[in-house]
């Protein structure tokens, strides 16, 4: 397993968990999820079934692709790419329309990923051009995408009857069918990522953008890339969405960045770039998806779901921040 | 000019912009009438735009002035647009506000300045009610679902599952529970332990991952009936089902009609309960615009029981509702009707 890290964050003589390296992200993230799964099950024993399997999985598949993007986006130095909603709903708007027109369903995926890819191409060129801060451009364009979906639809949904709805539904080896396209995509970027030229560009230039410079790694187009793929990735994922969902609307996106921002710092990726690993993704994903299926198993309420979230989610910050500031001393 | 005024002017200029560019009419002079329309301006719900179209229809066939302002769900902009319309000096303001916490606010500020308010199902004192009995439809709604489980499974669901969509407030009250309770009055003994509830937030994408997950705490419950504030709230447990690979065992009832025309109608969605909520206007007009605008403005009738106009619930099941025609062409042959003809005279298959 091959861990990304060019930044010095372990201070020797002092416990911090990066002094574990990768193993310092995957033992505490396994055993909270262990942990989680034997306490459920043992209030319940029906939690340890397959229809939970099947609960957990379909969460996992849209929030583990999603992840994907984010935690590129994460690795280079952008920190986080704001406008995912967007890219989401967009590909899955166009995968949905041109079914309806009868395109092939294959033909209708491959445009819905390069709908997305060809929006995180756009915040890269805002980002490069523009010379603005990605948080502030994603977040801008966020906006006005949704505001331009408004315009163009309210409601929209995959053909009941076709087999990319038969499809999105159906399991393979008692797994939804759409989870194997996440696990396939964070094997794929998670290999290829520190052994291809761009990627291992990615990672330089989120380390220190300025020694990736000054080893003569063009920044723009890094973000470029980096911007393209996580793009593609939230195609991929609206695509996911659109063939599992019913009825969708333009916000139906908003939902997930929470659970999709916190997977990835969960993961030790750092927001502030060139360092993580995309297989513990599958962990962190893992994690926070059996997290809400779990609350309904012990008879909590859906309301404690986010509540939840949110405080993992600051947990995972102060953690990450609490890494960075070791590494600085 | 401080800094803060001209802040303000700045921050209304565009305000005012938008205002003058939605309205419509011929003329802007003194003695033109008025309407002022807020939109529900809600994500899930495409018939919130189609009350505004239809509503400037027929301000425009009476050659009076029509102004829009979206609420878009939210009650600081619910607010900001009562300001708004009272700026611009209308003389009758329709609302439709799903976020009923800031009525009291809105009759208020209305009332001072002397604008009379439609309010579109949720009722406020001081202003005339327009609209469904929610009540009504739930119990309609949730009768009709209790013939079909009586009928396949002799009343004894394993689950009875309620989409609730809490943000509605007394609506959902109305609509969910007389749901709950339209089934037990054909079906009074289904155990208590039965029926449960997930927060659906009234979309299926949104509300599924906690219908999924309901279901999966479940396991065992083979024959399950979902009600539900919308149709869909109630989507999105079908299509928990769907997921969990159990669609064969779910029945839903909506409320609204939203998802039950078209080619794409779920199989398992076994009917909703029309509002016509596009045509909301029409009543409005009837019953009461047209009364103000002539200087005979009835009494504020504010209470759902006793409204200023009551419109009727029509209960209808799926291969009902196949003849009903979708939202656009409904609104299209409402607005050719005779004047007064509402959408359910026209539409309703079980008058």
């Amino acid at each position: 397993m091959a861990d990304i890290d060019t930044s010095s964050t372990s201070s020797p003589g002092r416990l911090s968990l990066s002094n574990f390296g990768v193993w310092g992200t995957i033992l505490p993230l396994a055993s909270a999820w262990l942990v989680l799964i034997a306490v459920t099950g043992a209030v319940r024993s029906d939690f340890l079934a397959h229809q939970t399997v099947l609960a957990v999985a379909f969460t996992m598949a849209v929030v583990g692709t999603l992840a994907v993007g984010q935690a590129l986006v994460a690795i280079s130095g952008s920190m986080v790419d704001l406008s995912q909603p967007t890219s989401l709903i967009l590909s899955a708007l166009v995968a949905v329309r041109l079914l309806e027109l009868e395109f092939a369903v294959t033909l209708a995926v491959a445009i819905a990923v390069l709908s997305g890819a060809a929006w995180g191409f756009l915040n890269a060129l805002i980002i490069v051009y523009g010379k603005i801060n990605p948080v502030i451009v994603t977040l801008a364009t966020n906006f006005i995408g949704l505001a331009a979906l408004f315009l163009v639809f309210q409601i929209a949904e995959s053909p009941i009857n076709s087999s990319f709805r038969a499809f999105g539904l159906g399991s393979t080896l008692g797994i939804p069918n759409i989870w194997w396209p996440m696990v396939a995509l964070i094997a794929v970027v998670g290999f290829f990522l520190p052994r291809t030229r761009y990627g291992r560009r990615a990672i330089a230039v989120g380390g220190s953008r300025f020694a990736a410079q000054a080893r003569g790694i063009s920044l723009p187009k890094t973000r470029f890339a980096i911007f393209t793929a996580a793009g593609a990735a939230a195609g991929l994922a609206g695509v996911l969405f659109a063939c599992s969902s019913g009825p969708f609307t333009p916000s139906g996106g908003v939902v997930y960045l929470l659970p999709v921002i916190a997977a990835v710092i969960l993961a030790g990726v750092t927001l502030s770039g060139g360092r993580g690993n995309l297989w513990i993704l599958l962990l962190s994903v893992g994690f926070l998806s059996t997290v809400p299926t779990s609350l309904v198993f012990l008879g909590l309420s859906s309301d404690w779901q986010a509540i939840i979230q949110g405080l993992i989610l600051v947990v995972a910050v102060a953690i990450d921040g609490y890494e960075a500031r070791r590494g600085t001393r | 000019m401080n800094h803060l005024s001209l802040r303000a002017l700045a921050l209304s200029a565009p305000l005012a912009l938008g205002i003058a560019i939605a309205s419509t009419g011929s003329g802007m002079a003194q003695d033109t009438f008025k309407v002022g329309m807020a939109v529900g301006g809600m994500e899930c719900c495409e018939w919130m735009k189609s009350q505004g179209d239809v509503a400037r229809a027929l301000a425009a066939q009476r050659g009076w002035d029509y102004y829009e302002l979206s609420n878009k769900g939210d009650a600081p902009t619910a607010l900001k647009n009562a300001g708004l319309f009272i700026q611009e000096d209308v003389d009758v303001v329709i609302q439709f506000n799903g976020q009923p916490s800031v009525n009291p606010a809105l009759a208020q500020r209305f009332g001072s300045a002397g604008v009379p308010v439609i309010t579109y199902d949720i009722a406020e004192e001081g202003m005339y009610f327009v609209g469904i009995d929610n009540l009504a439809a739930g119990l309609a709604g949730g009768e009709a679902l209790g013939q079909i489980v009586k009928e396949k499974w002799n009343c004894e669901p394993d689950l009875v599952i309620s989409a609730e969509g809490a943000g509605a407030g007394i609506v959902n009250t109305w609509r969910t529970g007389g749901m709950r309770d339209g089934l037990k009055r054909v079906c009074p003994d289904i155990p208590e332990e039965k029926w449960v509830s997930f927060e659906s937030v009234g979309q299926a994408t949104v509300g599924l991952p906690a219908a999924r997950d309901l279901l999966a705490a479940h396991p065992n419950a083979k024959r399950m009936a979902v009600v539900g504030l919308n149709d869909g709230g109630v989507l999105a447990a079908i299509n928990a089902a769907e997921q969990l690979g159990r669609a064969d065992e779910i029945i839903g009832w909506g409320q609204d009609g939203a998802f039950i025309t078209g080619p794409n109608v779920n199989p398992h969605l076994a009917g909703s309960v029309f509002y016509f909520l596009e045509g909301y206007a029409v009543y409005a007009f009837r019953d009461v615009i047209d009364h103000i605008a002539s200087g005979n403005p009835p009494p504020v009738k504010h209470d759902a029981g006793d409204p200023a106009s009551r419109v009727q619930p029509c209960p209808v099941s799926a291969e009902q509702a196949q003849n009903v025609p979708g939202l656009q062409e409904r609104v299209a042959m409402l607005l050719e009707a005779p004047a007064g003809t509402t959408a359910y005279d026209l539409f309703c298959p079980n008058k």
